[in-house]
């Protein structure tokens, strides 16, 4: 119970997570940039019309129907990469990860049907992450001292904006309070929650920074952080077992030819000579099949020992580089492995730290001393020609 | 977030109100992180009596932004290669019609991918799935609606190749649309000892018309 409320537990997986799918999510926008009016935006042959319809149906969240038009759909979606890159850097995280959860459910929400697996864990990620403290280390607001004038201008902005929306009729149903199914509520107690709570946690901070209520505060944030964390693993833990156990009944994982099939298809194969030469041989094939089967099925019973976790997890974040090259699913394998790595050992997310600040201090150091060499040469030079 | 706690929750006495503030909204946080992962569970677990009882409450949770889909490549992996090809009638300035040559709409997406490390959801997604949202929104044999989602699927998978194809080919306007769907099961690997798959299914959807509606936004 100690424990529950009053420590941020898995405080570096946390960061690991943020920053892995920050990284991922990033990376697809860049990726998708010269394409993103087709995908998401004014070009798309989902129409706003088609959109809608669909949406009216499944009350999904997005903001994109808001305004239509390219020019809110090129705000959404530069803001979209731009909380992304906050979310990689731990900058406000409080407010980055609530743009990064709306970005990504606006563009995705969008249009439903381009997504794969990929899409899928990014899209629930982006919502767990809001309740983690994901920031406790490797971010900029870890190394600030205290919350800054930034933060306070932020919150009011965002505050602001918050009200715009929800009384602007151009809303619709998207910010409401309840909602009419089961589980009843609507998407505004959520954003005018948190909202309220970072505005709380300010003013006991400048009122009473050693007092109770701030302390009581601490430990709901704490406790919240604990659940979302436990989310995020069960999440991944019912992906490989959902992944694993359905394939035990598949006549090809049976028959030990299942890997040969994907290795066939036209969409995913970017480099058919090596699908081809992976697919060649019988034991090969008969190997890895069984493998991925026995992985997955096994995985979330490994939690139970740790080393056994390990070797597992490095074996399937293996097989993920393996299907980001292989099949051509790079967004998707790179989002499995942010994910996976809820699941790494602390020791060795320290000892990764460790070696990034050796090596980032000696590469800083290395290009500082090459910088002062080459000006006092070109200094010298001057000085030469005078 | 730099200045937050990591001490023990000993180091500090918690006064009666506070306890039991942390209490009830401790009991509060579990109980609702159980339940939204047992419904999570119960979505991606096969059908059965609990998720049968409980499916209003399962899908209240789950449906619209936790819904999941984790049977990757299973039961089975897919085992066809399916192609969409589409053509054109046009109609020229004299009213004289003409229906052009299928243009593989499929094989554009496959020769993107081709040596790239890093495929577009463009060409990777767009085709492919709006073919899926078709194909199970479609009665394969007389091509009628079996959900009421299935004309959006048409509208989509018609503005998708109008976008490709365009307003007009050799300078005639685009009066009418058809799709040609080849699915070919992948060849069984070569010590497997099967039977060769049978020859490819194609399936062809009747002419659609198009006007100038169908064009909206494509660019």
């Amino acid at each position: 119970m100690a424990a529950f409320t009053g420590r941020v537990l898995g405080r570096h997986q946390a960061a690991v997570v943020r920053i892995g799918f920050g990284l991922v999510w990033l990376a697809y926008l860049l990726r998708e940039w010269p394409h993103r009016r087709v995908l998401y935006g004014d070009r798309s042959p989902w129409s706003m019309d088609l959109a809608q319809r669909l949406l009216a149906e499944n009350g999904a969240f997005t903001v994109l129907p808001w305004f239509g038009g390219r020019l809110w759909f090129e705000l959404v979606y530069h803001l979209a990469v731009l909380a992304a890159v906050a979310v990689v850097l731990g900058w406000r995280t409080r407010a980055s990860t609530v743009l990064f959860l709306v970005t990504v459910l606006s563009l995705q929400n969008r249009n439903v049907f381009l997504g794969d697996g990929g899409d899928n864990v990014v899209h629930l990620m982006a919502v767990y992450l809001v309740f983690t403290r994901c920031a406790e280390v490797w971010s900029l607001d870890a190394r600030r001292a205290g919350p800054g004038r930034v933060g306070v201008v932020l919150w009011a902005v965002l505050g602001a904006v918050l009200a715009v929306c929800q009384l602007g009729d151009f809303s619709g149903e998207s910010l409401t309070w309840t909602s009419p199914a089961f589980p009843y509520v609507g998407w505004a107690p959520l954003f005018w929650g948190l909202w309220a709570v970072a505005g709380l946690w300010w003013v006991l901070g400048r009122l009473r920074p050693d007092g109770e209520p701030r302390a009581v505060l601490d430990a709901l944030a704490n406790m919240i952080h604990n659940c979302a964390m436990l989310v995020i693993a069960a999440e991944v833990m019912l992906i490989y077992a959902t992944a694993g156990w359905y394939k035990v009944q598949g006549s090809r994982w049976q028959d030990g030819t299942a890997l040969y099939y994907p290795l066939h298809l036209d969409y995913f194969t970017p480099w058919p000579w090596l699908s081809a030469l992976a697919g060649s041989a019988l034991v090969p094939v008969f190997l890895i099949s069984y493998g991925t089967v026995i992985v997955q099925v096994a995985f979330p019973f490994t939690l139970l020992n740790r080393r056994v976790k390990n070797v597992l997890l490095a074996v399937m974040m293996a097989e993920h580089l393996g299907i980001a090259v292989m099949l051509g699913l790079p967004v998707f394998s790179l989002a499995m492995i942010a994910a996976d790595a809820v699941f790494l050992p602390t020791g060795a997310l320290l000892w990764v730290e460790a070696r990034v600040q050796r090596d980032v201090v000696r590469a800083g150091a290395r290009l500082l001393g090459q910088a002062l060499r080459d000006l006092e040469r070109a200094l010298r030079r001057r000085e030469d020609v005078r | 977030m730099a200045d937050s706690t990591d001490t023990p929750a000993g180091g500090r006495v918690w006064s009666g109100p506070a306890q039991l503030v942390i209490g009830l909204a401790g009991a509060a946080l579990l109980t609702g992180t159980g339940l939204f992962l047992g419904a999570v569970f119960l979505h991606v677990a096969p059908a059965n009596s609990v998720s049968r009882q409980y499916r209003a409450e399962v899908d209240g949770v789950v449906y619209p932004e936790f819904e999941q889909n984790w049977k990757l490549f299973a039961p089975n992996p897919l085992q066809q290669n399916v192609s969409v090809d589409a053509r054109v009638r046009t109609v020229a300035e004299g009213g004289a019609t003409r229906t052009h040559d299928w243009t593989g709409l499929t094989a554009q997406d496959i020769a993107a991918i081709r040596g790239n490390p890093a495929p577009s959801h463009v060409d990777q997604n767009l085709l492919r799935r709006a073919w899926d949202f078709y194909d199970g929104s479609h009665n394969p044999q007389d091509e009628t609606l079996t959900t009421a989602r299935g004309k959006l699927a048409e509208e989509y998978l018609k503005r998708i190749a109008l976008q490709r194809i365009g307003r007009s080919v050799d300078g005639e306007r685009v009066l009418e649309i058809e799709f040609r769907v080849t699915s070919a099961t992948v060849l069984p690997p070569s010590w497997s000892g099967e039977a060769p798959p049978p020859a490819p299914k194609v399936r062809e959807l009747p002419w659609w018309p198009v006007d100038d509606e169908d064009y909206r936004g494509l660019g």
